[in-house]
Parts: C-alpha cells; structure tokens; sequence
C-alpha cells in the first residue's frame, strides 16, 4: 500500500500502444486520453495522453508550434478537440467551457483583462463569474500575494506586461484552484517575480494542488517540477519524472577553472562518462552524463587540483530537451563546448 | 496497488458537468458592471437624460418647427408633441445608435481585449455567458429607450406644457389621453429596439469586429430608409425591422388600427428569435484560437470588408427589387377616405379656435379627390387631392363651397402630411379667440391610415 500522496509510476493503460507513464496518486486531476486538434489539414495536437496527479508539478515542454497551447486551450474548454477527451477531477470536459472548470485555475498565454477597470475591479468581476460575492479581503489577499496591492486601483491599461502577469495569477488564485494550468507564468517578470512565482507552485503543491506549467524557461522548470512532458509536433515524445530525466538525458555541460587546467583535462579524459575540452577562448569545458560528475571532482581532488569555478552551462533537461525535440546532430559527437553552445542557442 | 485501484475506478467514472444554477445571474451581473463602466454607454445615458431638454430649449428658442415629422407643426403647443418628435427620431436614427453602442461591441470587444480566454476559464458556461451578455444589453436598451421616454415627456411638459394635441384624425386630445397614448408608443418601440439590438449581437458575434458590430445597425436603419423611398409593396415593408417604429401610429386616429402594429411586433421577435439563435450558433460552435499577438481575435483579412460589402450590396439589390412585391396599401380610395372626414374636423377645429362655434353634429361635407403624381396610380409618393367644401347647414359655418388644391406627401406606411395653401388657409400660425397666436392646424395636416 502507498502512503498517501506518494505517487507510483505505471504505465498507461489508456492506449494499447503504451509508449508513456504517467503518475497515478491519490486522484487524479487530469486525465486526457487521445486528444486531437488539427487545424485544416496540420494536427497541432495529435493522440495527446496525459494523466496528472493532485499534488504533482509537470512542466509541458516543447518548441514553438509543438502544441503546448493548444493543449492548454483543450484542457481549458477553449477549443473543442477533434478527437479524444479530456477529464479534470473525473468530470468530462465538453469542450465549451463548464463547471468542469470548477476548482481550476490559470491562463493561457498572456493574461488578458478588461483594460478600462482596474486591477481590483477585474479580480472582482471574475470572482463574481465564478459565482462567490467577491469579500474584498480574498482579492485584497491575492493582490498582495502577487505584490499588486499598491497599484490595485490603477486601470488595467497602465500595466506592465509583468503586472498583468502577476494579476493573471492573483486571478487563479482567487478561484482556490486544485489544479493550475500555467502558460509562460513568469514572462515578463523581473528575476525576484520569477522566483516568487516558482515558490509559489511549489508551496500550492504542498497543498495538494496540481499544476501544469508550460514555460520556455527551461531552467526555471527544472526548480520546480516533479515530471515533465516534451511534446514535439503534436506527439508526447518523452513522459516521465525529474529523476528519470537526470538518468535519461544525453549529458550536461559545464565549464570548469582550475588551479591546474591541463591537469584537470587529462583527470576529465580518463574519468568514465566525462568528455572534455577546450573552448576557443581557451576554457575547460565538460560534457558529463549522469552519475560521471562526482568521481570525477573525487579524482579533481585527489590529484590536489583545486576548483576554482564549476558552472552548469547545460542541465540534464535542456540537453534532453535538445535530444527530444531537434534533428540536429547527436550531443556525444559534440565537442562539450560545441554542445554547450548548440543547446543553450535551441532552448 | 490495491489503494490505488479505488481511485482509478473513481477516477475512471464520467461525471457530468451540471450548470451553475445562478450563473446567468452571475454573468449577467459583471456583463451589466462592465457595459455600465465603458464611457460610450455613460455618454449615451447622458444623451438620452439631457438630449430631449436641449432639443426642446433650441426648439423654444426659434418659430421654427420640424415639420416633417408626424406631430412636428405642434411642438410648440403641446409637450407630447415633442416626445412624439424625438420617438420619430429615435425610431430612424436613436435606436439604431443604442443598439449597436450597447450591442455591437459586446462580443467584439472580447476579442479585441483577448479576455474571452479569461471568462470563459471561470465558473461560467458558453450559455451562461451568452444568456449574460444578451441579457445585459437587453437591460441596457430598454433602460435607455425608457430614460429618453422619460426625459422627453419631462422636457415637452416643463418647456412647453402638457396640453391637448391633435391626433392623426383632426381631434383634438385631452392631454390624459395623449399622454397614455404617448407612453404607450414608447412602449411599443421596445420589441423592435430589441430587436436592433439582437441584430447587433448577431454582426458582434459573427464579425467579431466592434466597429461593423456598432455601424451594423445604423446601417440597416440607412437601408431601411432607402427602401421606404423606392419600393411600394408592403411585404418587404413590413419585414423590416424599422417600420415597427411607426406601427403605433394607428393608435393616435379617431378609430384606431392595430394590423400594422400586430404585424411588426411579429417581425420584431422573429427578427429577435433568428438573429440570436443565429449568434449563438456561432458562438457555440466557436474554437478560441490565438494569434501571434496572444489576443483570440482572427488575423485582419483584407477580403472581409469586401466579402462584408459584397453581401450588402446583394442583399440591398434584392431588397430594393423585392421592395415592390406585393399589394400596395396607399390607394387613391385610402387616401381620400382618410384626408375627407380629418379636413371636417381639423376646419371646425379651425373655427372653434377662433370663436366660431358650429352647432352639435354640425358637419362640412368634405369631398376630396385624390390623385398620385407619376406614372403609377397607387402607392406612397407625392400625391394632390382636390377638396370640395359644401355646406349642409348654410349660415351655421361661414364656409363657401369651394375647391382647394392640397399637396399630399405619403410614406409607405399610410402615414401622411397636407401643406394646405397658404393664400387659402393662412400661415403657420393664427391669432385666436382670446389673441394669442397658436399653431394654425390647417396649415400642415398629419394623417394615416391602414395600409394592410
């Protein structure tokens, strides 16, 4: 028996095919199974399954015109697939918006509102969509939350992308959802923003919430979710968890300092899944697969090679992303400077 | 595995997704916070307050008068007069403006906004949302028709009085009377106020652009008054939704008629029932999609404003040829049946104003002939009717029998305006009995018959 919470990795039982897991814990709060949404002849979304957890964090990854959007607008009742369904907290979506929304909250793309009313005004006219007669404190707490309060009464039309951001997610707050679904929820905000609203997902999982995080921030995904799924031209071309990401991923690209270079480039070439080198201007750059990282500073160390700078030019998830999502040419035959520097231009 | 299995058999079961009982309620609610804090519905409101008070105090100001319109030549004398004028007004030009002000952005402004994707991400269903919209333009429209009514009723009473006017048969009303007559016609105008402002849901909905959404209206008001001038049958006529707005004219004869009313009050919610059953069709069916900038409107397309001229101007041709399908209901008969008893009254009334009284049941014997100019016999137009005065009761009424050549002027909806001689029956205004100059009622004469 599993603890509550605790998730479990299965495989999927919703297509015979079986090529993705999901994680089943104690409910589920998306379960889409086969969604389809082509747009004349090209399908933006194709077979899409896609289970998440109460709890769980998923990042959706993929390049522009992958289907993340289209995913999200299906997910939200926006668009009607072609094919498919798609059910939050066992209730069928229909695909015209209903209180199959009840309890979910988000945007997709950048948040819009009504630019002639102010901020405080949207939020309340949204709380009264959602049928609560907005208590001024529940708003006055979600301004504060995304550190709006100061310009609540300022008109729509005076903020920032940034501002409107933060409003968009007062405006998902607001609805006390259980499941958020997030497209880009830090475009346009500043580095403190960023990390405020990374804290944030991470403090409403804790809560149970799920979340569906669509971002291009690939960094700042990898703060926060528990899984991810990378879709490539409609298809779910990886599904899985943080850790099998860090196992499964081609290699990560540093850049290292030492008290000795040469040194440290003769360790790097005798230590198992490291590739070193040196980059046009001269620096010790390392491709290192997973698990190769710390035998490698053991032996740093042993030698009495002191690290002065070891930086992570490329994480496991930019590099699978780059893997999964590209036809360009396979990472191991990169120099790692090469790789550093046809991963980062990618993602 | 097996404190798993229960959830996914929970999980696994479809539950459907029951309507918020209250969420019309709801939607209607922000619909009617957010049209009410748009500047275009605020000016509109003032318009509709303060408007009739200004028309009237320029009117106070100047002899003149807006004599073509029903009731015109009595602004000055009696203050239903001038509500009666700006219905007139309103019917062609206010109303339409109202309904696609209030309407014709309502949908279209989503898009422009992008915020479609932020309601309909709440707790409110496409039908809720709908229901809202249309519900609170709805109450916007008629708030707005009933204000001008209001305001106007007001105006004419404070700056020119609540007296007695003369209906469209010659008589002479008792100011309670035309004053429920009055209100009633207000009434009346609602159901094709309504209706305009469906049809401006429809151009919202389907164009999704504010500003086709906003001039729709108005210009289906243009084309229907086009129209009025070309075509002589009564079909089309009454299948447009701009002549309910002189539908309840029948009422303000001596024997009231209420076919034509009947009639555009039907056309008025089958234009309502297909022009919202038409938007909704489109709204329903509606994939909210993005564009590059983020917003779900559709990429400005160079061919809409031409497939959108294109389609009126066939519409327009197959209206103005269909203009004259069926029977025509201005007849020399009608004509001269209406303008001969309306001449007896308004000449007595004529009489009595300057202090000579004929006896009880004292009647000139009116015979008019009337003839349409043109190459047509019938139909609305310009026509002349030769008035033929006897006297029955010789010495009771100082009358000469007489022939009188009258210009007639009528529309399509039997209504109808007389511009007597001035060498014959004097200018605008007379010095009655008691010396006061007062609106001389033979110099203009309005009228109108049933045409159905």
């Amino acid at each position: 028996m599993l603890p509550k919470g605790e998730k479990r990795l299965v495989h999927n039982s919703l297509t015979s095919e079986a090529p993705h897991r999901f994680y089943i814990a104690d409910m589920e709060a998306v379960r889409a199974c086969g969604l389809v949404k082509r747009f004349d002849t090209r399908a933006a979304v194709d077979g899409v399954d896609l289970i998440l957890a109460t709890g769980e964090v998923r990042g959706l990854l993929g390049p522009n015109g992958a289907g993340k959007t289209t995913l999200l607008r299906m997910l939200f009742g926006l668009i009607a697939p072609d094919a498919g369904s798609a059910r939050l907290f066992g209730r069928e979506l229909d695909g015209l918006g209903s209180t199959a929304l009840d309890a979910v909250g988000g945007f997709v793309e950048e948040p819009a509102f009504y630019p002639y009313l102010s901020g405080r005004a949207n939020l309340a006219l949204l709380a009264r969509l959602d049928g609560a007669t907005a208590e001024p404190r529940q708003i006055e707490d979600a301004l504060e939350r995304v550190d709006l309060a100061r310009r609540a009464e300022d008109r729509v039309s005076g903020y920032s992308t940034g501002m409107r951001q933060r409003l968009g997610i007062a405006a998902a707050l607001l609805r006390s959802p259980r499941l958020l679904l997030l497209d880009e929820p830090t475009s346009g905000l500043d580095p403190g923003g960023t990390r405020a609203v990374a804290a944030l997902v991470r403090e409403l999982a804790g809560q149970g919430v799920a979340v569906l995080l669509s971002s291009h921030q690939i960094g700042e995904l990898e703060k926060v979710c528990d899984s991810y799924t990378v879709l490539r031209e409609g298809h779910v071309v990886w599904d899985g968890t943080a850790t099998e990401l860090v196992a499964q991923a081609p290699a990560s690209a540093y850049s290292l300092a030492t008290s000795d270079d040469e040194r440290a480039l003769a360790i790097a070439r005798e230590s198992p899944g490291v590739r070193a080198g040196r980059s046009p201007r001269g620096e010790l750059a390392l491709a290192i697969s997973d698990g190769g990282l710390d035998p490698f500073v053991l032996a740093l160390g042993d030698a009495r090679v002191v690290i002065r700078r070891l930086e992570l030019l490329v994480s496991p998830l930019e590099s699978m992303f780059f893997a999964l999502t590209t036809n360009g040419a396979p990472l191991a035959e990169l120099e790692p400077y090469e790789l550093a520097e046809t991963v980062l231009a990618s993602v | 595995m097996s404190a798993i299995a229960p959830d996914l058999d929970r999980v696994g079961s479809s539950v459907p997704a029951t309507p918020r009982p209250d969420g019309v309620r709801d939607a209607y609610a922000t619909e009617l916070q957010k049209l009410l804090a748009q500047l275009s519905t605020r000016l509109l409101m003032l318009v509709a307050a303060l408007g009739p008070f200004a028309f009237t105090a320029v009117l106070r100001i100047q002899s003149g008068t807006p004599s073509d319109a029903l009731f015109g030549v009595w602004v000055h004398s009696s203050g239903f007069a001038v509500s009666l004028v700006i219905l007139g007004f309103a019917g062609s030009w206010g109303f339409p403006i109202i309904a696609g002000v209030l309407a014709g952005d309502l949908f279209a402004s989503e898009d422009r906004y992008g915020t479609w994707k932020t309601i309909l991400t709440r707790s409110c269903t496409r039908e809720d949302l709908f229901a809202g919209k249309l519900l609170a333009a709805g109450t916007l429209a008629v708030g707005l028709t009933l204000l001008l009514a209001a305001s106007s009723l007001l105006a004419g009473t404070l700056f020119v009085g609540a007296h007695a006017l003369v209906n469209l048969s010659g008589v002479l009303t008792s100011p309670g009377r035309m004053f429920a007559l009055t209100v009633v016609s207000w009434l009346i105008c609602l159901l094709p106020v309504l209706a305009y402002t469906s049809l401006a849901i429809l151009f919202s909905v389907a164009t999704r652009n504010g500003i086709l959404g906003v001039l729709g209206p108005l210009l289906v008001a243009l084309l229907t008054q086009l129209l009025d001038l070309v075509g002589k049958g009564v079909i089309v006529h009454f299948l447009l939704i701009g002549s309910a707005f002189t539908s309840f004219y029948g009422l303000f004869t001596a024997h009231p008629f209420c076919g034509p009313l009947l009639v555009s009050s039907l056309v008025s919610l089958a234009w309502i029932a297909v022009a919202l059953t038409a938007s909704w069709r489109i709204l329903r069916r509606r994939d909210f999609l993005a564009t590059a900038a983020g917003t779900t409107t559709r990429k400005p397309n160079w061919l809409t404003p031409i497939k959108v001229f294109g389609v009126a101007s066939a519409v327009t041709a197959v209206l103005a040829l269909a203009c004259n399908l069926g029977p025509t209901g201005v007849t020399a008969y009608r004509v001269a049946a209406t303008i001969g008893p309306e001449f007896d009254n308004v000449s007595l009334l004529q009489q009595a104003l300057i202090g000579r009284h004929a006896p009880a049941g004292a009647k000139l014997d009116v015979q008019p002939q009337c003839n349409r100019r043109g190459a047509k016999a019938v139909g609305p137009g310009d026509w002349n009717c030769n008035l033929y005065v006897y006297l029955p009761q010789p010495k009771s009424v100082p009358f000469q029998v007489t022939s009188v050549e009258y210009d007639v002027s009528v529309e399509y909806d039997g209504c109808y305006k007389v511009q007597s001689p001035p060498a014959f029956i004097g200018g605008p205004t007379m010095v009655d009995a008691r010396g006061q100059s007062v609106t001389n009622p033979l110099y203009i004469v309005y009228g109108c018959f049933n045409t159905l």
